[in-house]
């Protein structure tokens, strides 16, 4: 998506402040809210979610200043409104940017994913799982050792051993998971590549 | 807007698209301002593509999980991923429960009293060593007991006001564990001269607390140490605790961290993770 560079300088550091006068728990709020943003364009299937959010911040960067003054109520719904508008022009801008995206990108990200085989996933999956400590790697193993049903009782007595709740512990699989696809993803790619 | 309203049952709807502008937009908006409701959206995402990858969703739902998560190359391409996964460890578990080299040390104690339940073994022994057994249990509790009461002790002197004021000798700053990141875990690197860390803990909920008290875990040992009536910092974004540091042995470390209203109730816990290196 295109973006406007008509952006006020010092927007960003008025965006920060806005959503919470101590910048590091600002800098935490806005890296969640752009991973957050990019969830909801991606459930309303929405091409370029990431490139909707970018637009999404820079229409906010844009206002910022009279809003800190002015809007009341939690930050990030508003940013969530200028979200909704995007959603709603969406589908006409993408009629018209698919053509275009397909000429812009010869190598794209599309043509690289179709060459990737079974033998290249396991490949990669073996080599993330050997930079998993054997504490994580075991953890992984075991909660998704059993599938369906067997499962429920297993994750209930896992997280009984571990002390701790199935909530914290599916949150702890997570991230665990969620580090080992990143890894995956770039070793992936860096084969598709031929490094 | 109620986020015990969204049951698991609604969330299932959203996340494949069958439920109507005005709940969509309710979701969307518990999911970017309650941190619980986010964790529960998260949750039910996790649970349906499990589903659909153990192939238990409906024919119906099934092809409107595909249409959207599974439309465009780079979502195709993390199920494959999420697939591969699932498979690896449910092969692994496999091998774990069949072949003789890697059956585990309990299995291996278990049969291994089986067969001496068939050795007579003489009656007196048998009890001199319980009580010896016992002796030395109810030494080494004790001691336990003691140990843990003076790192209580030594704790609670160290997040004093007083204590506070000491100088740490190194310092991490983490966030609340939450379903949605996925960014590297904080890591503490382990040094002789360290004798004291100090955690800045972000406290992201909109509610405040007079005092906080923060539970230290080791994962895998259990619990290392509750730290009682901490203050939060003057703007009340963060909670600082100081710990020794010869407790950080290496390993990975889980503080759960609560509020405390001036009536004694609690809020929901916020959890957070590190480990030491």
């Amino acid at each position: 998506m295109a973006r406007d560079s008509a952006i006020p300088p010092g927007s960003f550091d008025e965006i920060l402040a806005w959503l919470n006068p101590d910048r590091d728990v600002a800098g935490e709020m806005y890296v969640q809210l752009r991973h957050d943003l990019t969830k909801i364009f991606t459930w309303n299937r929405c091409n370029d979610p990431e490139g909707l959010t970018d637009e999404v911040f820079d229409r906010v960067a844009r206002k910022v200043h009279h809003l800190r003054q002015n809007f009341e109520g939690d930050p990030r719904l508003f940013f969530y409104g200028v979200a909704r508008n995007l959603i709603k022009e969406a589908p006409k801008k993408i009629k018209t940017q698919v053509s275009l995206d397909d000429t812009d990108l010869p190598a794209n990200l599309a043509s690289e994913v179709e060459k990737e085989t079974a033998q290249m996933r396991e490949e990669c999956l073996h080599h993330c799982l050997q930079r998993l400590s054997s504490e994580k790697r075991d953890l992984i193993l075991n909660y998704y050792a059993k599938e369906k049903q067997a499962k429920i009782d297993h994750r209930t007595e896992m997280a009984r051993q571990l002390g701790t709740s199935v909530e914290t512990l599916r949150v702890r699989v997570y991230r665990i998971r969620g580090t080992l696809e990143q890894c995956i993803e770039r070793c992936l790619n860096r084969m598709a590549q031929g490094k | 807007m109620d986020e015990k309203l969204v049951t698991d049952a609604s969330l299932r709807r959203f996340l494949l698209g069958n439920v109507d502008d005005e709940e969509r937009q309710r979701i969307e908006s518990l999911f970017l301002t309650h941190s619980l409701s986010q964790e529960r959206v998260t949750a039910a995402e996790e649970d349906l593509i499990e589903d659909y990858l153990e192939d238990s969703l409906t024919a119906e739902d099934k092809e409107r999980f595909l249409e959207r998560y599974a439309d465009s190359p780079t979502q195709q391409r993390k199920l494959r991923i999420a697939r591969s996964i699932k498979e690896w460890a449910a092969k692994e578990g496999k091998v774990a429960q069949t072949d003789p080299a890697t059956v585990s040390a309990r299995s291996r104690l278990r049969e291994g009293l089986r067969l001496r339940r068939l050795v007579v073994i003489p009656v007196a022994a048998t009890i001199m060593i319980a009580i010896a057994l016992a002796a030395i249990w109810v030494n080494n509790s004790r001691e336990q007991q003691n140990r843990r009461i003076a790192l209580e002790q030594e704790v609670a002197r160290l997040n004093s006001a007083s204590g506070l004021r000491e100088v740490a000798s190194t310092s991490l700053v983490l966030r609340s564990v939450s379903v949605r990141s996925v960014e590297a875990q904080p890591e503490l690197i382990s040094r002789p001269d360290v004798q004291i860390v100090e955690l800045r803990l972000l406290w992201m909920q909109k509610e405040h607390y007079p005092t906080y008290r923060a539970v230290v875990r080791r994962v895998g040992v259990g619990e290392l140490v509750t730290v009682r009536d901490v203050q939060p910092e003057a703007d009340g974004n963060s909670v600082r605790i100081k710990l020794p540091a010869r407790i950080l042995t290496r390993g990975t470390y889980q503080i759960e961290l609560v509020g405390v209203a001036a009536d004694g109730a609690t809020s929901p816990a916020q959890e957070y993770q590190f480990s030491v290196t």
